[in-house]
């Protein structure tokens, strides 16, 4: 195939005060015309630096010390100002990663894609300007959106408008910067699902970076590997994902949790990239399990080892012999005595707006937020909530935490009743709930060191410490006693995440609410913190409610899975239940969604009466985009609960009938390849 | 990419030439000026040429020479040693003025942020209602109000001062804190049922610093214009206490006759104001360059 864009020796340096760092060393790679090539490494391994190379593109304080960027033969990186801004956009595109922030918010979103299609002169010919936006907007899968602004689409709507705006010229490649990061699991599959029909339609090139090896093999031809800057393996997607042969490549891919590899436990990746530690040799050398004297001193460069791929790692053939998985059987802990009800939530409903003076004159209810949740939760018991965002999952958390009241419903803990509002709460309910937050890096104070910060619950509520305590709950989350005195910018997210589990654990408490704790953090870290919540729970018996948006985690770790949708329990079910049987459409709709790792050609079945819109408050909430709608009964009337094996569902369709047709679509999938 | 740049030890260390390269010029030169100012106003309090209220120490008005270089006034009193002496004075009542009216306005404005509500409202208001009358107005006014038996002393100076300068910090105290208030630090805190004034003293304060940091050295900039012109209309220090401002005023009658009578404060006061702005302009440039994360 025709090379369309190549790399060749691409080096490139950060400045700063301290003096030029490395950042990408010795990139070579080459896209062929409609082709699609993904780049995957951890956070800080350079491949967001290479994919703005190749619009030309480079922060100030950068600098491209050696390499070529050719592309149709002519070299972007010495192309001048004027030159580029021609090409880019018009013939490369980019697809930036938040859409939020990358659409104006003060402009209608048609004017945005007019801008683009008038800057280029780029109208086909014998067409009217609306109409092209409109065409675009078709292609993209939207109705025409042209006159709204950014802040009136979800998430997945803008990112399709700048999916629109950047092929709106019909570009010969696209760079495609982590696209799907931010979204939920379904709409990220629709987003692949749009990319992969869009490149068969239109036939660009497109340069996928991601951390998510699970999404690539849905989407991308080739792959390369990056770490520290450099490419570490160089092959066709499935292969890659069929026998990694490099350490990393196998690392990287053993940490991502899929849905199918419930039994898997290859080992995952550990230490994490530190640029400090570097050593002359291989750049992965300190984290690698293969590693020898020799790997520490000699560079190890990209050499083929097939017709088609390049590894950068001198044991190749030692590592690329698949390791036999061990078969770790999940420790059954599930006593036969079944222990005491921790938590119990009834009759839940929430809401945010407070009613005002005239509401409660007029008897008028503002909407509920989340509706008629009943949840329990065990002593030691791990129950995940699981749901798209919006759906309310942090909302509960924050209700039980005390820190938005319920309008009604009631929680108890441990059999004592706990007051709606946060101030009324006892000291030692307060110390027995603990929550962790989903970004370390706002939630512990910037100013205080982790000596300061762990002390401080501790003081609070009373508890005798000695250092030894400080120390020993540091080693429980994988730390040790040299943090305590550091700042928590100078630790790394996932660092800063066990500073926040360490935390909460320190006062001991029975239950510890986990909000989206992962989502922030990179694969292989994810890896490591799962490991660390499943030791914790074994040694410590906490129970945990476990808020997620991803399945796969999930069943890694919680004993039952609450699904929930627009505010309502959809379902209630043990983890391996509801994995093998899902029986509620929307599970099944979560399930089918998540990427697996291996080319599943996925396809969104489409509601089964997208018309019909549910009665706010009354009907199931999934009326309009269940695939197996029965009819207007589920838009008007409230779906019945059924009670299943190990929890609930709540559906209009009989549970026999839902495990019937459930069965064809997960025949279907080929089970993922270890 | 987080990479471990410093040690906190070494983030706080000393001096160095490294360092004092890095800073930024407007810096450097208001650094300069103050220490000047500092070290002149020192030297003031324990030896001048002849004594500040000493009458006759030359022909009066006689303009600048060797032995008076900022001449003589209409009594005959030295004005380079009164300058001397009075540097003291608008240095202490800045300072002490503006951390007054620095307690009071932080302590109000992060208080008021964070708590919202009713009392942010009503605090607003009040806030609104002082800072739209003009300010030397509002500083005659607490004067008047506070009587003849407190004219003049350096105490009520320094109350007026902060009572001038407190609503405006703590509208910028308030912006911060409301800021703040939303990070997820605070929220820990309060989960862990923490009184008021223990999130605003650990988790609000510290993370507000900098940006108090740089409305003090504002604030601080301004103070002696505002000591000055109080003392200038006669409602400063009383005499025959040499501050500036009312040097100025004692000797405009001497503008044609002995310019330098007048020129001498002046300028001083003048230097005195651009060390200051230069300074915090260094200062908020340095402190809005780290990369601090959370605040």
């Amino acid at each position: 195939m025709q090379k369309l864009i190549e790399v060749r020796n691409l080096n490139i340096a950060y400045g700063s005060p301290a003096g030029w760092t490395n950042v990408v060393q010795g990139v070579s790679f080459e896209i062929a015309r409609g082709e699609a090539f993904g780049l995957v490494g951890e956070s800080g391994c350079g491949k967001s630096t290479v994919a703005y190379r190749l619009l030309g593109y480079g922060t100030v304080n950068s600098l491209v010390q050696t390499g070529e960027v050719l592309f149709d033969g002519t070299d972007l990186l010495k192309l001048d100002a004027k030159s580029l801004r021609r090409m880019r956009g018009n013939r490369i595109a980019l697809v930036p990663q938040n859409p939020t922030t990358s659409l104006s918010p003060g402009m209608r979103v048609g004017s945005q894609i007019r801008e683009m299609i008038a800057t280029h002169k780029a109208l086909p010919p014998g067409m009217s300007m609306q109409a092209r936006i409109a065409e675009l907007f078709a292609l993209v899968g939207l109705p025409d959106v042209g006159h709204r602004y950014p802040h009136e689409l979800s998430g997945g709507q803008q990112q399709r408008v700048t999916i629109a705006m950047a092929v709106a010229c019909n570009p010969d490649l696209l760079v495609l910067d982590e696209p799907t990061t931010g979204l939920d699991v379904t709409t990220q599959r629709q987003i692949i699902q749009l990319l992969g029909d869009l490149r068969s339609r239109i036939g660009m090139a497109m340069l996928y970076v991601t951390h998510d090896l699970a999404l690539l093999a849905q989407i991308a031809d080739r792959v390369g590997v990056m770490y520290a800057g450099q490419l570490v393996e160089v092959a066709p997607c499935d292969q890659l994902l069929a026998a990694p042969a490099h350490p990393y490549s196998r690392g990287l891919i053993a940490s991502i949790p899929t849905v199918a590899g419930t039994e898997r436990q290859a080992r995952g990746l550990r230490g994490v990239l530190r640029r400090d530690q570097m050593s002359t040799g291989c750049k992965f050398e300190p984290r690698c399990d293969f590693a020898s004297a020799a790997c520490r001193s000699t560079p190890q460069v990209l050499e083929p080892v097939a017709e088609t791929r390049t590894v950068a790692c001198m044991k190749w053939r030692e590592s690329a012999v698949p390791e036999t998985p061990a078969v770790k059987p999940r420790l059954d802990a599930k006593a036969t005595a079944k222990p005491e009800r921790l938590l119990s939530i009834a009759d839940l409903d929430l809401t945010y707006r407070k009613p005002g003076l005239f509401d409660k004159l007029l008897g008028r209810t503002s909407p509920s937020v989340v509706r008629d949740i009943d949840l329990e939760l065990r002593a030691g018991e791990v129950v995940a909530l699981v749901g798209e965002s919006g759906s309310g999952k942090s909302t509960i958390a924050r209700a039980i935490s005390g820190r938005l009241p319920p309008r009604a419903g009631l929680i108890s803990l441990d059999g004592g009743l706990l007051d709606p509002a946060l101030k009324s709460r006892s000291v030692e309910q307060l110390r027995q709930i603990q929550y962790i937050f989903q970004n370390p890096d706002v939630s512990l104070n910037p100013r205080r060191r982790i000596r300061a910060i762990l002390e401080r619950p501790l003081d609070h509520f009373g508890i005798k410490a000695d250092v030894k305590t400080l120390e020993g709950v540091l080693e429980n989350v994988g730390l040790h006693a040299g943090y305590l005195d550091r700042f928590p910018e100078q630790l790394s997210g996932g660092e800063r995440q066990r500073i926040a589990i360490a935390r909460a654990l320190l006062v001991n408490p029975k239950l510890l609410i986990c909000d989206e704790i992962l989502s922030a953090l990179d694969v292989s870290v994810q890896a490591r913190i799962v490991e660390l919540l499943r030791s914790l729970k074994e040694k410590h018996a906490v129970a945990m409610l476990f808020i997620s948006h991803d399945l796969a985690v999930v069943q890694q770790l919680a004993d039952r899975v609450a699904v929930l949708y627009r505010g309502e329990l959809m379902q209630l079910a043990e983890t391996e239940t509801l994995l093998a049987a899902p029986l509620h459409p929307y599970t099944e709709m979560l399930l089918e969604a998540a990427p697996g790792l291996s080319k599943d050609h996925y396809v969104s079945r489409p509601p089964a009466m997208p018309a019909s819109k549910p009665v706010p408050g009354i009907g199931c909430p999934l009326a309009g985009r269940c695939p197996r709608q029965v009819g207007s009964v589920c838009a008007e009337t409230r779906p019945p609960v059924q009670a299943t094996g190990s929890g609930f569902i709540r559906c209009h369709v009989p549970v026999e009938k839902l495990a019937t047709r459930a069965a064809p679509p997960v025949e279907k999938r080929p089970a993922a390849v270890v | 990419m987080s990479t471990i740049t410093s040690s906190p030890a070494k983030r706080f260390a000393g001096f160095d030439a490294a360092r004092w390269r890095a800073t930024p010029g407007p810096f450097k030169v208001g650094a300069i000026i103050l220490l000047a100012h500092a070290l002149f106003a020192i030297i003031g309090v324990f030896w001048t040429p002849y004594g500040f209220a000493e009458m006759g120490a030359g022909l009066p008005l006689s303009g600048a020479s060797w032995q008076h270089p900022m001449g003589l006034d209409q009594i005959g009193r030295d004005v380079f040693s009164r300058f001397m002496h009075g540097a003291h004075i608008v240095l202490l009542l800045a300072f002490a003025g503006t951390i007054l009216g620095m307690v009071a306005g932080t302590a109000l404005g992060l208080l008021s942020g964070y708590i919202g509500g009713w009392f942010d409202e009503i605090t607003q208001r009040i806030v609104e209602a002082m800072i739209s009358i003009p300010f030397l107005a509002l500083a005659l006014v607490m004067i008047i109000a506070a009587g003849p038996a407190l004219a003049g002393e350096p105490v009520l100076i320094v109350f007026v001062v902060g009572l001038v300068y407190a609503p405006r910090i703590a509208r910028i105290a308030r912006a911060a804190a409301m800021e703040i208030a939303t990070r997820e630090y605070v929220a820990v805190a309060e989960l862990r049922g923490e009184g008021t004034w223990s999130i605003v003293w650990r988790e609000i304060l510290p993370n507000a610093a900098n940006v108090l940091l740089v409305e003090f050295s504002l604030r601080l900039s301004y103070a002696p214009i505002l000591i000055g012109a109080l003392g200038f209309l006669g409602f400063g220090i009383r005499p025959p206490t040499p501050e500036w401002g009312l040097m100025i005023s004692e000797n405009r009658n001497l503008l044609i006759a002995s310019p330098v009578t007048v020129f001498g404060p002046g300028l001083g006061l003048a230097s005195l104001v651009i060390g200051f702005n230069l300074f915090t302009d260094g200062l908020s440039r340095m402190l809005g360059q780290r990369a601090v994360a959370g605040a």
